[in-house]
């Protein structure tokens, strides 16, 4: 007897279905060659053995790239506001535990001392299936991060793929009650859970990528004020948004109004500190130089947010190494911090 | 009133004239988008049909002063075409005639002096040079290039001008609404 | 063969003008953290020059940096890069004397997303990929897969007319013979030429409703040098930051416009766009239009004007009334 359970890979369709009726069914899925979470079409299975991480992050779910905050007219009385509340429940089926780690990590910054009322109720009403990797990027360092490819506890529900079915072990109390109702789901033998343990140590031997994260806020903290390293590892960037739109745990966002006489809106939209104006101000631009973005953005992720909320505010997910035009890698910039 | 700073004022809304806004202004149901909010107004007739709204980017030196000829002129034309003074039509950038196509403007004019009579003596030169790659390019994209019109019409050419903005507007009635940046419902 | 002679010569010639205080600063290759990658070099250094590589993946467009690096500066081009430095000039934003060019006569790059459509595989899946003339053979599985140049090279590369740099101090190599397919890398475009307006409109908006506003495309390109981009205004705001597909498109019409003329078809905007929007679609039929209309090609001549401040008594003026 053991504590998991199975599902045959040709069931998921019929199973996503059943959860399609209460929630919003999302798959990995590639429009023009883009892998991005996408509603699911109702049919189409195809993504299930597809083994590798989406292009646009699991964050853009829930903290999408552009968010109406709110409509308002103006009116004989005064204002009358419209809050678009977007309480529709997601399922995120093959959410990877980088991408699932990083919503823990966003978390922090939206629920804890402020409640966003934008990501609050998408996050409480999403269910996330986790999905493990088979074969990680050369560009994945999760388990520098105490993240494994292979496992998460940031989930509902964590699937291992051991062929032709997913063992599924159950996280939370939601993802238990999830599948409890799910006829397609059996138990899982001893020599399903030996051969996902197999799976799972194949999965985190491939990252090889590395990175020493032991005191990296320390050593960030130390050569804050050596500008000559800093120009040096800032040189080839180019100040676009990639590395700052794709990660999954960047979330700084610009709000702007549109309005013509008596009506508007208020928008949310992703914003990145490595765009030149992103400090601008109508008396002086603190970070007009590139190298200080640039350092600006690595001691966010490995100095600041660490200070602040205790964990280093990056999952090893490798989109920014591998999507940057330029090949800009933050792994090679740490390793060789000085000092 | 429209807060300054806020709101793109190429445009300065003229309070005076007592009409009905020609299309509704709606603010889209998905999330994100609003129905693009139309800035100008055109008086109505009395069966509500539709008519065409002409932006006309006309230069200080000629062709506005041609369009004042025409005024004092009593000559009669239609009253689609909302005009902006510009110092010269090489201060026309592709930009602005995108913009006017994105706030809802059915068409777009820009007019200026003949060649060789620029007052800055080749800024219309560089106009006809920019107009015609727009043009090319717009309809590349699947923008009908007979919403964005050009014409010379100097100082003296009141009659002409009348007459242009009566062609363009019948053309741009044939053509029919500006519906490209529009979201679906 | 030839690929390590001109790595040793242009290391021996960087190396030189770093001694002798030629330049401030060398810009070049080196190779990726990735597979199958390249990564700009860009040193003060001379101990960091062994590093400088020629090879079939040296994609960037290093002539982006000469707009805001201070100082003299070594760099090496290829074709397409070399025609984005003499536009610079053409638009009075480099000094050629400030600038020492290596040119490299460009047999064509690899397109890794074409080789990953061929195979179904990753990058970094790959075990090697080597060019051999117009034949490109690579080894995945423990198996070799050959392919014809044709087929793997980039588009804009399939296209090229001037794959040796026109303007150079230095040339690396010889003229290099070119692999064309001229019909080929045209195809997008025909296709998108052989629909309706509507149907047109209607592709760009799909396409432009993934766009994020990331602004890579803008950041890569050389001929983006503005201080302030129009889309960085406020005041008038000509579109929101806001990612919505009317604004996406009005973005790229008028940065496309605004580039008329400087755009040498280096191909990296539509290579790093993280949502694969084909935008070489705009900017080579932009280029083409240039050509059609005003008989001008971007970054040949130095002391040309710029296209769109230009002029002649004889252009065409048929659609003014």
């Amino acid at each position: 007897m053991t504590n998991s359970k199975k599902i045959n890979k040709k069931d998921i369709g019929g199973l996503l279905k059943e959860w399609s009726q209460e929630f919003t069914v999302f798959i990995p899925w590639r429009e023009s060659g883009v892998a991005m979470l996408d509603k699911w079409d109702g049919t189409d299975t195809g993504f299930i053995d597809w083994y590798r991480n989406t292009v646009k992050p699991a964050k853009a779910n829930f903290f999408p790239p552009m968010e109406e905050m709110f409509r308002f007219q103006k009116g004989r009385e005064g204002y009358h506001i419209e809050l678009p509340l977007d309480e529709h429940k997601q399922l995120i089926f093959g959410i990877r535990p980088c991408d699932a780690r990083s919503l823990a990590i966003l978390d922090m910054t939206f629920t804890e001392s402020y409640q966003d009322p934008y990501y609050l109720p998408k996050r409480n009403n999403a269910v996330l299936i986790g999905l493990g990797c088979l074969k990680p990027y050369d560009s994945c360092f999760c388990t520098s991060l105490g993240i494994s490819p292979a496992e998460s506890t940031d989930v509902d529900l964590m699937l291992t793929d051991i062929g032709d079915q997913f063992l599924v072990k159950e996280i939370t109390q939601k993802g238990k009650e999830l599948i409890a109702r799910a006829s397609q789901v059996e138990e899982a033998t001893e020599a399903d859970e030996a051969r996902a343990k197999e799976v799972r140590k194949a999965a985190y031997g491939k990252v090889t990528r590395r990175i020493d994260t032991k005191a990296i806020s320390e050593k960030l903290l130390s050569c804050f004020d050596n500008q000559d390293y800093w120009e040096k590892v800032a040189a080839k960037c180019i100040s676009c948004g990639i590395c700052t739109f794709l990660c999954p745990t960047c979330y700084c966002f610009d709000i702007n109004d549109e309005l013509v006489k008596r009506q508007g809106a208020r928008f949310r939209s992703w914003d990145s500190c490595a765009f030149p104006i992103y400090t601008k101000m109508p008396m002086e631009n603190p970070r007009v130089e590139k190298w200080r973005r640039v350092r600006q953005r690595v001691c966010h992720k490995f100095e600041f947010y660490p200070m602040n909320f205790g964990t280093i505010a990056c999952t090893g997910c490798g989109r920014c190494i591998r999507l940057c035009p330029v090949n800009w890698d933050i792994t090679q910039t740490l390793d060789k911090l000085p000092g | 009133m429209t807060r300054r700073g806020t709101v793109s004022p190429i445009i300065r809304m003229s309070t005076n004239i007592a009409t009905t806004p020609a299309y509704m202004v709606e603010l889209g149901s998905s999330i994100g988008s609003i129905y693009i909010l139309d800035l100008a107004e055109v008086r109505v007739k009395q069966e509500s049909e539709w008519e065409p709204k002409l932006l006309g980017f006309l230069c200080k030196w000629c062709s506005y002063a041609g369009a004042d000829l025409a005024g004092t002129s009593r000559k009669k034309y239609p009253a689609n075409i909302r005009i902006i003074k510009v110092p010269c039509s090489g201060r026309v950038d592709p930009l602005f005639i995108l913009k006017a196509l994105r706030l809802g403007f059915d068409g777009v004019l820009v007019s200026g002096c003949h060649p060789g009579e620029c007052h800055y003596q080749t800024g219309n030169y560089r106009a006809r040079r920019r107009i015609a790659i727009t043009k090319k390019f717009l309809e590349y994209m699947g923008i009908d290039p007979q919403r964005i019109q050009a014409s010379w019409v100097s100082a003296s050419e009141g009659g002409k001008f009348a007459e242009v903005v009566a062609e363009v507007t019948k053309e741009l009635k044939e053509i029919g609404a500006n519906q490209l940046f529009a979201d679906e419902k | 063969m030839k690929n390590r002679e001109m790595e040793q010569r242009l290391r021996h010639e960087a190396k030189t003008w770093l001694e002798e205080g030629k330049v401030d600063y060398v810009i070049g290759f080196e190779p990726g953290s990735l597979k199958f990658t390249t990564t700009p070099l860009i040193t003060k250094d001379k101990d960091d020059i062994d590093r400088l590589v020629i090879n079939p993946f040296m994609v960037n467009n290093l002539s982006v940096y000469l707009t805001e690096i201070k100082g003299r500066v070594g760099i090496v081009a290829k074709g397409c890069d070399s025609r984005s430095i003499i536009s610079l000039i053409q638009d009075n934003q480099v000094v050629r004397e400030d600038i020492i060019i290596m040119g490299i006569p460009c047999p064509g790059l690899i397109d890794l997303s074409k080789v990953e459509l061929w195979l179904g595989r990753d990058r970094d899946e790959l075990d090697d990929i080597t060019r051999d003339g117009d034949r490109v053979v690579i080894m995945v599985d423990g198996k070799e897969r050959n392919f014809s140049a044709t087929e793997v090279l980039f588009d804009n590369c399939l296209s090229c007319e001037f794959p040796t740099p026109q303007e150079y101090d230095v040339l690396l190599g010889e003229t290099s013979s070119l692999v064309a397919d001229k019909i080929a890398s045209r195809d997008k475009i025909k296709k998108l030429e052989g629909m309706t307006s509507e149907q047109r409109w209607e592709f760009w908006k799909g396409e432009f409703n993934r766009c994020l506003r990331c602004y890579a495309c803008r950041s890569v390109c050389p001929s983006c040098f503005c201080k302030q981009c129009f889309v960085d205004e406020s005041q008038p705001q000509w579109l929101l930051p806001v990612p919505r597909w009317q604004d996406n498109l009005m973005f790229q019409i008028i940065r496309n416009i605004h580039v008329a003329g400087r755009c040498t078809d280096c191909g990296e905007c539509e290579r790093i766009c993280p949502v694969n929007i084909p935008l070489r679609s705009l900017t080579k039929k932009m280029y083409e239009l240039v050509g059609d209309l005003f008989h001008y090609q971007a970054g040949m001549d130095k002391s040309a004007p710029p296209v769109l401040t230009a002029y002649e008594y004889t252009d065409a003026e048929d659609f003014i009334r």
